[in-house]
């Protein structure tokens, strides 16, 4: 099957205020295939949420190029195409809700592509039972928590039809109750409704429940792996200012005293049973 | 937590609340019509006993809807006494010195007085049964037809729908900054119009910052929603007429009708 999304090359120059050009993306290649949950690290400002918008025809870039469904973002035609394929869910909860009634918000995208009154109606209450909120059809989104808004935003991509919904930190403002109902609703998507999942996160915890794990830095992958791999690469994430989690750390700094601790082990309970078969 | 209830709205589920939004804005401009067709005694009557009739029908306190009359009372008083007092006429009532209330002049006053609180009432009544979103949905409907003459109906609709939204999170945003600006030992309530205005800086400046950031994002999400416009845009809310809409119709050109009737006579 054709990936989701690919790169080619994609590069992307900024001109900033003071007319410099600033490299956010310089040469990415990647692929996602049709239903894998893809988590993306990287310190601030390494060019996550850049990447991102490149998914979804946002941004076009400077040089190469990105094909969403085998559509190339470049290509005018394929606009609207790509936008329904590839939902978006941003960092901040209030400012990506539209309308001020919960199924209303839900309808925005299906009703910008023109779809009839009564699929819309059925779209929009698959939606919201696929994130958990169809009881909130009705409430009006301010006086919901950052989780449920978030599950809002969710649910307006499901409605849109897109099999691949890109998260640019969704959770950043999230308390952790908020958090994990987030990342649940996700990892449910994925597993039940296959959708293809890219998720940018600056959470270790969230990353690794992913099953793959890219590493950004300076606008380049730095390396990539499933999250035994990424997470195990102690060094290499601290330098590029990212924390592995306590148990890899652990692990490592374990093994570098001469402990017979062996490789891979980033969970808690990878480390306790490490630990307690010796 | 603020409880911030816009426009006015009265939840309900009364034959007015369920009429068409469409049928509400046009049937309430028709009954302006008529408030401003009456001339007589009766004429003003028949307008009463019909908002009576309309506030016992929508299931409105009657209080409520009377209440709406309060923000322009001091008008009301003073069109009344201004008429009153200066009016002209032959049939004076009393007089001390220059100043005499006439006949026609009280006359005229009461019923400039009865005209605004009819209007204020019909036109609350409007408010208080209609949800600010459908009320949009009404407004947006009733002006596509003038798009041809290029007003902007989508648009105009979409911005209400956008301000309806954020104005909740923005007053909760501003009374976080207040509350903030306090706590720093800033003090909003002393002082005077100049003063305070001053004070009020270091709330707007945030407050504006935010709010540009919000409609930055806002726009860029509307967009990854293939946002493009009104053209070739569906609604999930479709507004349809009823019978009863068809009713509420019939009812207001009867009250025209009536009032014309009791102004000109049979022509
Ligand atoms: N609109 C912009 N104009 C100029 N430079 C930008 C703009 N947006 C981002 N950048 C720069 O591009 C780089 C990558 O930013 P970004 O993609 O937001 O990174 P991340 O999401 O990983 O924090 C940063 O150096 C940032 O300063
Ligand atoms: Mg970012």
């Amino acid at each position: 099957m054709d990936p989701v999304i690919e790169t080619k090359g994609l590069t992307h120059v900024y001109i900033d205020a003071d007319n410099n050009q600033v490299t956010a993306l310089g040469g990415i290649e990647m692929q996602i295939e049709p239903g894998e949950f893809v988590a993306i690290i990287g310190a601030n400002g390494s060019g996550k949420s850049t990447l991102a918008r490149h998914f979804n025809a946002l941004l076009l870039p400077t040089e190469g190029n990105v094909r969403v469904h085998g559509l190339d973002t470049l290509e005018e035609d394929n606009l609207w195409k790509i936008r329904q394929n590839t939902g978006m869910v941003f960092q901040n909860p209030d400012n990506q809700i539209v309308a001020a009634v919960v199924e209303e918000d839900v309808a925005f995208g299906p009703e910008n592509i023109g779809v009839p009154a009564e699929e819309l109606k059925q779209r929009v209450e698959d939606a919201l039972r696929a994130v958990d909120m169809l009881e909130y059809r009705e409430h009006a989104p301010h006086l919901l928590s950052g989780g449920q808004k978030q599950r809002v935003a969710i649910a307006g991509t499901l409605a849109l039809g897109s099999d691949c919904i890109v998260l640019d930190e969704p959770t950043a403002m999230l308390d952790p109750k908020g958090r994990k109902e987030i990342l649940n609703t996700m990892r449910k998507l994925n597993k039940e409704q296959h959708i293809t999942v890219v998720y940018i996160t600056h959470f270790m915890t969230e990353a690794m429940q992913a099953d793959r794990v890219i590493v950004m830095s300076e606008g380049k992958i730095a390396f990539q792996g499933t999250p035994k791999e990424v997470f195990s690469r102690v060094d290499e994430l601290e330098t590029l200012g990212l924390e592995a989690p306590l148990a890899a750390k652990f692990a490592f700094e374990l093994r570098k005293s001469g402990a017979k601790i062996p490789d891979g082990i980033i969970t808690n309970e990878e480390l306790a049973d490490a630990l307690s078969s010796r | 937590m603020l409880d911030i209830t816009l426009g006015q709205y009265y939840p309900g589920n009364s034959f007015i609340h369920r009429l068409d939004p469409r049928t509400k804005i046009l049937t309430t401009l028709l009954l302006i019509v008529a408030v401003f067709l009456a001339n007589t005694a009766i004429g003003y009557g028949a307008l009463c006993a019909m908002v009576l009739f309309i506030i016992a029908v929508s299931g409105l306190p009657f209080m409520l809807v009377l209440k709406s009359v309060k923000p322009l009372l001091f008008i009301i008083v003073l069109t009344l006494a201004l008429h009153a007092l200066m009016g002209q006429g032959e049939h004076v009532l009393w007089q001390w010195k220059f100043i005499k209330v006439t006949e026609e002049g009280l006359r005229l006053g009461v019923q400039m007085a009865m005209r605004l609180i009819l209007l204020l009432m019909i036109s609350s009544i409007l408010t208080f049964t209609t949800s600010p979103i459908v009320l949009t949905d009404g407004i947006e409907a009733l002006l596509r037809p003038f798009r041809v003459i290029g007003v902007p109906a989508h648009e105009l609709a979409m911005m209400m729908t956008i301000a309806l939204r954020f104005i909740p999170t923005l007053m909760e945003e501003t009374d976080r900054i207040i509350k903030a600006q306090t706590a720093r030992g800033a003090d909003f309530d002393s002082g005077n119009l100049l003063v305070k205005a001053k004070n009020m800086l270091p709330i707007l400046v945030p407050l504006f910052i935010s709010a540009f950031r919000r409609a930055d994002d806002l726009a860029i999400a509307m967009e990854a929603r293939c946002y493009r416009g009104g053209e070739g845009r569906t609604r999930m809310h479709q507004l349809a007429y009823r019978a009863g809409d068809v009713m509420a119709f019939v009812f207001a050109f009867v009250m025209i009708g009536l009032l014309a009737f009791l102004r000109w006579g049979l022509l």
